[in-house]
């Protein structure tokens, strides 16, 4: 019964996953095959994280998948609570429709998102900034200029993923007691003091759940920059995942490509343990 | 205040409240605005492949076209071989969700009313590699396929991907509901493993199927970093999704906005379709396995 399972996820994630911490000790191009990797010790690393155009690359894609990750997960996580009391409240019809609106964002291929987003950020044919226009601000370079571009793109990823963060929030707020909220109202408290003192306690599993699932699919971003920005303009949306791709199969680096790979999923494993470790010591207070 | 408690919902056009107030109408302006937001980038998708390729170009830039026009799908397949693309698609995305419903019935199955050592160590381990970016193990996968000589191939895209650890989580979650007293019984009747699980256990976890067969479908039609590895160069097995990025190259710079929109309406359409259908399915397996998780 575990058999092809176990086989094929063994075969094609647990192996490669070990390959790769092999192969970043190794030096190897990925146009030949393993057995021709020559054992460099922790080479690739010193030259990923060096002073040449190697390391500044890599430094550079590092900085930016950060940048990228946190903003996204700092425009996620309140936009979805806020969709989420929409999507949830009861008193004005529409809730579920809103949701099934917001969800079918989600089901666009990035490819098609990233395609449709680049002309509506289009400086001058584009309808965002002529709406920017209409409300008195001047027209912005988005995708253009290296001080926008990078948040350009976070935009265009919430706009396509918070949807599902925002069904996630509406599961987590259907869990709440209601009982809470008629004990609080006649308590006296008012909607803001029984957002912070109810909704938002007993949201913080599912917050955290989302931040997790929010990091892990923002260090994914590919398309937008593989197809528009192609990493630009002057490296400002160079992202890790990119950037590995460049470098391991394109140049065919693959130990290079592999330690970058390795150095990723640990940044992974570190942020995601601070996390538990941040939302536990929550916990104790 | 006893005929206040005892008032229910009654459903009105807009407002549930008998008189709203002015909150209930902010709220109701703001779910507009959200659900204009939302659907915005895809409405100017479809105006704008309908529009002429100067109507694309005009600042500042016009909504609706003039005179809307089918030509630029007309087009679409001068440039791209949309048939051949959308066909490798719809194979990818259906043999792989084949693949991940019988492998994740079958371990989900086995970690849900199977006891063996182990079980749970190895059920982490799988859950794990949900985790994991796909970046991650990318280059050594790469030369992997290349080896047993499936690169460039649909299979080579296909192969790595017929079990996954979301579809083997949501199966077990949903299975572990299924009562042991059933499948008891039909042990002592005598049927096979594979005979209680797709006879009697699986038509009890259709809706978690289903669920799980739109999820696959909907990701591996959408799909695009994988197969332009492992297809790279070999253009009569792209799928839709990387057809699409050769429409944005195709003449660079000349007026082709509304044939590159024209592609993109008809790589949406699939997957979107089937979710305006099925909807209700994902909600619903993202609320029991989101929150649980």
């Amino acid at each position: 019964m575990l058999t092809p399972a176990v086989s094929l996820i063994g075969a094609f994630i647990v192996v490669p996953m070990v390959l790769t911490v092999w192969l970043s000790l190794q030096d190897w191009s990925t146009q030949t095959g393993f057995q021709t990797a020559k054992f460099v010790g922790f080479d690739n690393f010193r030259e990923i994280f060096g002073a040449t155009s190697v390391g500044r690359d890599f430094k550079g894609a590092l900085v930016n998948t950060a940048l990228y990750t946190l903003m996204s997960v700092a425009l996620i996580l309140p936009v979805s609570v806020g969709l989420g009391l929409l999507v949830y409240q009861r008193n004005v019809a529409g809730g579920n429709a809103l949701r099934t609106i917001l969800f079918s964002t989600y089901m666009v291929p990035m490819i098609a998102v990233a395609l449709v987003w680049s002309k509506l950020y289009s400086p001058s044919e584009g309808p965002i900034n002529q709406m920017l226009g209409w409300l008195g601000v001047g027209p912005q370079p988005w995708l253009s200029s290296p001080s926008t571009a990078l948040v350009s793109i976070v935009f265009l990823n919430v706009w396509q993923q918070v949807g599902y963060f925002t069904v996630l929030v509406v599961a987590g707020l259907t869990q709440i007691p209601t009982s809470l909220y008629e004990a609080a109202t006649i308590d006296g408290a008012n909607g803001r003091q029984q957002f912070t003192a109810i909704t938002l306690p007993l949201l913080k599993r599912t917050l955290l759940f989302s931040a997790v699932i929010a990091i892990i699919n923002a260090v994914q971003v590919f398309e937008p920059v593989a197809l528009i920005t192609q990493g630009g303009p002057v490296g400002s949306t160079n992202v890790l995942t990119y950037h590995i791709r460049r470098v391991g199969i394109e140049r065919a680096q693959g130990g290079l490509g592999s330690a970058m790979a390795v150095t990723l999923m640990l940044s992974l494993i570190v942020v995601i343990f601070a996390l538990f470790a941040f939302a536990r010591k929550g916990d104790d207070e | 205040m006893s005929a206040a408690s005892e008032w229910r919902p009654r459903r009105g056009l807009l407002f549930y409240r008998p008189r709203p107030g002015i909150g209930d109408y902010m709220v109701a302006v703001l779910m507009l605005v959200v659900a204009v937001a939302s659907a915005f980038p895809l409405v100017w998708m479809v105006l704008s492949s309908l529009k002429t390729p100067a109507e694309t170009m005009q600042v500042p830039p016009v909504w609706l076209p003039a005179s809307p026009s089918l030509e630029a799908f007309e087009k679409v397949s001068g440039v791209i071989n949309v048939g051949r693309s959308m066909l490798n698609s719809a194979v990818i995305a259906t043999i792989t969700t084949t693949g991940i419903i019988v492998t994740s019935l079958m371990a989900g199955y086995a970690f849900a009313k199977h006891r063996f050592r182990g079980r749970n160590a190895l059920f982490a381990l799988m859950i794990a590699t949900m985790f994991l970016p796909p970046i991650v193990t990318l280059i050594p996968l790469y030369r992997m396929i290349g080896t047993i000589g499936l690169d460039g191939n649909l299979a080579g895209v296909i192969l790595p991907n017929l079990a996954n650890a979301f579809g083997i989580f949501l199966m077990r979650q949903f299975i572990s509901g299924v009562p042991d007293d059933l499948i008891d019984a039909a042990r002592m009747d005598g049927a096979s493993e594979m005979r209680i699980l797709f006879v009697i256990v699986a038509p009890l976890v259709t809706p978690a199927v289903a669920a799980l067969a739109l999820f696959a479908f909907v990701y591996h039609w959408n799909s695009y970093l994988w197969p332009l590895t492992v297809l790279q160069g070999n253009a009569d097995q792209y799928p839709i999704v990387i057809s699409l990025s050769r429409l944005l190259s195709y003449n660079r710079g000349a007026m082709n906005t509304n044939l590159v929109m024209a592609g993109a309406t008809l790589a949406v359409l699939p997957p979107l379709v089937l979710f305006v259908f099925l909807q209700r399915f994902f909600v619903d397996s993202i609320v029991s396995s989101g929150v649980k998780g």
